[in-house]
């Protein structure tokens, strides 16, 4: 073989496995794509075998209606309840309340959990309350949020905060103290300051626990404005299950149920998609 | 004893543990000069990653003195660079950003950094991965960037603890011989911690030969290997003498 025969040969080897590789590089993609249909194939079917099970239930008459209403009923109640002239101010004062006790919740958790970890004169003072306090179920201070704050938002803003506060606080601690010693030592050896260490390590580190934390504060600020409207409030999607439960209108409940639900999946969904920016390279 | 770049007498470093104290260095006694390789080399609980944050200003002695450059080494220096087993890049920051990390801490003209920075990614061989993330990088690549943020802000003094322990035997190889090629270009004074003896002769101009219970230094060898050395080294007789004069010092030879 002469030289140039040779080189075209060893080209031509390098197209063929160059184009072997792509081969490999595209099964490989539709198998994954494969598998992910599939997964979706099995949970829309449980899904609808839930539903299917649901349906059947109340038609041949296993559950009352008036216990379980069916599928199709609360279909149509909650177009009911949405074209009600009561349905979106109701709503409005929920999300209201949601969103105030979210941001108070998560802003103030990452405030303490920031001072706490940064200032040990703040951490000595308040830390043994804060963890005090942590364990009791913080609902119990619903009613009397009411008596103090009264029957509009500010008390269901109040125990949403007081609700959402903690996970938030105890993720953003958990964040800032999980750091690698020798990332530590990086940043001594390099005279960082304090603030420095803060934010080109400390903060960035502690995020991708500080969001896992955020989505807990979020589903709890939730419960929480929910909790604060059955025990007493005069506007609000809790008051209206309390209110549609009490008429013995159960599809109108499971209606409202199912709308909120879509409301917190919803915003979580946002979250889960902000967190897969936020904390990238945790993908990498 | 003459006075060398970095100084260390009657060097004691006692921790009070809840059994009691606990002795991990004890009458230390060395001069590093200038553009000296040094290896400390020892088994576990030696002392020798205390040593080497004490020499980093990182931990506090109980007894002794130890000086750089006549000045007393009790806070971190600027003009010591420190690198460790794990490569501590940080996987929000590219590989060009964490090598830019030092400078910008310190506040160095950001132009001269830039390309200074671009400069030691060459240097390591990484480049055309300065815009990649630490885990798009494999473990020897990881630490090859680590070697360039340790270069980044131009240190006099660098320590490295353990810096190739946790790569395979291959890349810890390729890695010693291109530590031997960089230092060569810079001539800068290393103080190289390892458990590897092979790997404490192969680099260094003298080794430190660390015992433990209570940690102490048992012993000074120099290298006299020619410069510089490539892996052909490991077969000369002078070689597998001392890593055998070393391990009758530690002790591994019954």
């Amino acid at each position: 073989m002469t030289m140039e025969a040779g080189i075209a040969q060893s080209e031509f080897d390098t197209a063929q496995s160059e184009k072997s590789v792509e081969k490999h590089l595209a099964l490989a993609k539709t198998r994954e794509q494969r598998r992910r249909l599939t997964n979706r194939m099995l949970s829309a079917s449980f899904g609808l075998f839930v539903l299917l099970v649901w349906y059947l239930a109340t038609k041949y008459g296993f559950v009352h209606a008036l216990i379980i209403p069916s599928p199709q009923d609360t279909f149509f109640a909650a177009g009911r309840v949405m074209r009600a002239d009561y349905f979106l101010p109701n709503a409005w004062v929920t999300t209201y309340e949601i969103l105030l006790g979210f941001a108070l919740g998560l802003a103030s958790g990452v405030l303490f959990g920031v001072a706490v970890t940064m200032f040990e004169s703040v951490r000595a003072t308040i830390y043994p309350y804060l963890v005090a306090l942590q364990a009791p179920p913080k609902i119990v201070l619903a009613p009397i949020f009411v008596t103090w704050f009264g029957f509009d938002a500010p008390s269901k803003i109040a125990i949403a905060v007081v609700m959402s506060f903690f996970p938030m606080f105890l993720n953003t601690l958990t964040g800032l103290t999980s750091v690698d010693p020798n990332a530590v030592k990086l940043m001594r050896s390099l005279t960082a300051s304090r603030w420095q260490t803060f934010r080109f390590l400390l903060l960035p580190n502690a995020l991708p626990i500080m969001m896992a934390g955020l989505k807990l504060c979020w589903t709890l600020a939730v419960t929480g404005v929910i909790v604060g409207e059955f025990v007493g409030a005069s506007a609000g999607i809790g008051y209206l299950i309390y209110a549609m439960n009490f008429q013995l209108d159960i599809a109108g409940v499971f209606a409202l149920i199912i709308l909120l639900s879509l409301f917190t999946v919803a915003v979580y969904q946002l979250v889960e998609w902000a967190e897969a920016r936020i904390v990238f390279w945790k993908q990498l | 004893m003459t006075a060398g770049l970095i100084n260390a007498e009657h060097l004691t470093k006692v921790y009070g543990t809840a059994t009691g104290p606990l002795v991990a260095l004890t009458d230390v006694n060395f001069a590093i000069e200038e553009g000296e390789f040094v290896s400390l080399v020892g088994p576990s609980g030696c002392g020798k990653s205390t040593l080497l944050s004490m020499l980093g200003g990182l931990e506090e002695r109980s007894e002794g003195t130890l000086t750089l450059d006549g000045e007393t080494l009790d806070r971190p220096r600027t003009d010591i660079g420190m690198m460790f087993q794990t490569s501590v890049l940080f996987p929000w920051r590219t590989a060009r950003e964490n090598v830019r990390l030092p400078g910008i801490i310190l506040g160095l003209d950001p132009e001269e950094q830039k390309a200074k920075c671009d400069e030691l990614l060459d240097l390591v061989g990484l480049n055309g991965f300065g815009d990649r993330y630490p885990g798009e990088l494999s473990g020897g690549m990881r630490q090859r960037v680590a070697l360039a943020r340790l270069l980044a802000h131009g240190p006099r003094v660098l320590l490295m603890d353990e810096p190739f322990g946790a790569l395979d035997e291959f890349t810890r190889e390729a890695m010693n011989l291109e530590l031997l090629r960089i230092w060569e270009k810079t001539r800068k004074t290393v103080v190289f911690v390892t458990h590897n003896i092979g790997e404490s002769v192969f680099l260094s101009d003298r080794v430190f030969v660390m015992t433990p219970r209570p940690g102490r230094l048992a012993g000074i060898l120099t290298v006299d290997l020619p410069r510089p050395r490539t892996t052909a080294v490991m077969r000369e007789p002078r070689y597998s003498d001392l890593v055998f004069e070393i391990r009758r010092m530690i002790g591994v030879d019954h």
